[in-house]
């Protein structure tokens, strides 16, 4: 087995007395789909953040593809969606991704946006301003914008909040195409059947640490939600 | 390599000129401030010429507040600031980007701005008035390079505003002193020898607040 895409090694996180996170310790493998479940408060986006490179871990480290995150090299191996567009109103779809395709140095940018704006259906609206568009059209643009540059590694944080069925039907369709075509997708959500849907692997954060890890396969929703509930009252959708 | 900061400026310019949300908010209170210190205070033109240099600058730098604001405002919108700190890029290539879309900003603001106060406070053109380029292109530069990191700071916080004013205005004081001197002397045409070696300092200022911010923005940026 070679070097794992994403390795946490004994994270915590605290904002002054406020303690988001405490000796977290796991490694993703190239090529796996993990969810991370927990409830609101969990320290799920405060993971994602630190694994982005966003904030630093107040104690512990992370790997990405064996180095530091904060690496620029690594950095274009990565993509995040969550509920913040990292969009701008006042521009068109095309300018938004023209934008992004410049940053990260993507090549044949004109193919791509329009590969990206075909897969997300938004090729009717790419000249309108983003301000105009629906949650959900903005958070298909969000999508669009995430795979533009074909990142090794995603980072998921509860991508479903606020999109409607077909919007969601979408986005898993395209979750699964990303899975496989080999690219590793860590997702975090507190719903459990998407979660088993989608994922080879879950992970259950409660109370700042993990308490469970497991694959989908030895396991199903209900079991884990058991399993769940017996750590913690309440929390996890079904 | 200045990639990032082309993209960034071209972004930033792109959404200005559409919206023209700085420019005129900017126009409009500076417009106010003349109007208010022309009809109020009814003093000799001796006077006047005193006080005008004070007066512009005190337009350029409270509408420039206003210019900073917005240029960060922008970016925590939809998440964008986190979405910077994402980009696989040095951090002060996004400095030398949004600093060069808040100076040319500001600077198409002053020159709007400028025909005005010349007409309120009547003051005379003259081929001398030239010098006053460097002395606003000092200033300004000076002005924004501060301001462009530390609106990156006051960002965060629930009070950005307040908080910038706080930070700015202690650091960028000299710089905007030696220059209401420099447009006094320039306004009043009595330009002395002190004028180049002021308006080298304010240069010599604005280098070293511009080198600090471009090195320290990668900083900046993380939570």
């Amino acid at each position: 087995m070679g070097v794992p895409a994403l390795e946490v090694l004994g994270i915590s996180k605290d904002f002054g007395r406020i303690i988001a996170l405490r000796g977290v310790s796991f490694s993703v493998q190239s090529g796996e789909f993990v969810s991370i479940l927990g409830r609101n408060g969990a320290g799920k986006t405060t993971l994602l953040n630190i694994i982005s490179g966003v904030s630093r871990p107040s104690e512990g480290e992370v790997k990405l593809f064996g180095t530091d995150p904060s690496d620029r090299e690594n950095k274009a191996k990565l993509a995040v969606i969550s509920h913040e567009m990292f969009l701008y109103g006042n521009l068109t779809a095309i300018e938004n991704l023209e934008y992004y395709s410049r940053i990260y140095n993507v090549p044949n940018p004109k193919q791509r946006i329009e590969t990206v704006l075909n897969d997300v259906e938004l090729t009717h609206r790419r000249f309108d301003l983003v301000a105009t568009y629906s949650r959900g059209m903005t958070q298909r643009l969000t999508i669009a914008r995430a795979l533009l540059h074909e990142p090794s590694l995603l980072l998921l944080d509860e991508p479903f909040t606020g999109l409607d069925q077909h919007a969601i039907g979408m986005l898993i369709t395209l979750l699964k195409k990303q899975k496989e075509m080999g690219r590793t997708i860590l997702l975090t959500t507190h719903d459990l059947h998407t979660a088993n849907e989608l994922s080879d692997r879950y992970i259950v954060i409660s109370k700042h640490k993990i308490v469970m890890d497991g694959l989908m396969t030895d396991t199903n929703p209900d079991a884990i939600r058991e399993k769940f509930f017996s750590a913690e009252a309440g929390g996890i959708d079904s | 390599m200045m990639r990032t900061a082309i993209s960034i400026l071209k972004k930033d310019l792109r959404m200005e000129f559409r919206s023209k949300e700085s420019i005129l908010a900017m126009w409009i209170f500076s417009l106010l401030i003349f109007v208010i210190f022309n009809f109020t205070f009814e003093v000799s033109r001796l006077v006047m010429l005193e006080i005008a240099p004070g007066l512009l600058w005190v337009a350029f730098v409270f509408s420039g507040m206003f210019g900073l604001n917005q240029s960060f405002a922008l970016e925590k919108e939809n998440g964008n600031l986190r979405a910077m700190a994402l980009m696989p890029v040095d951090g002060g290539q996004i400095y030398v980007g949004k600093f060069f879309s808040v100076t040319i900003i500001m600077l198409m603001f002053e020159a709007l701005i400028f025909p005005i106060f010349i007409i309120f406070y009547d003051l005379q053109l003259s081929l001398g008035m030239f010098r006053l380029i460097p002395v606003l292109l000092a200033g300004t530069i000076g002005f924004t390079s501060l301001g462009t990191i530390l609106s990156a700071v006051a960002v965060h916080t629930r009070n950005q505003q307040i908080l910038l004013s706080l930070l700015l205005w202690p650091l960028v004081s000299p710089i905007i002193i030696w220059s209401v001197t420099l447009t006094g002397m320039v306004l009043s045409g009595e330009v002395t020898e002190a004028f180049y070696p002021l308006l080298l300092r304010v240069g010599a200022f604005d280098v070293i607040f511009f080198t600090l911010s471009y090195m320290l923005f990668d900083f900046i940026l993380e939570d």
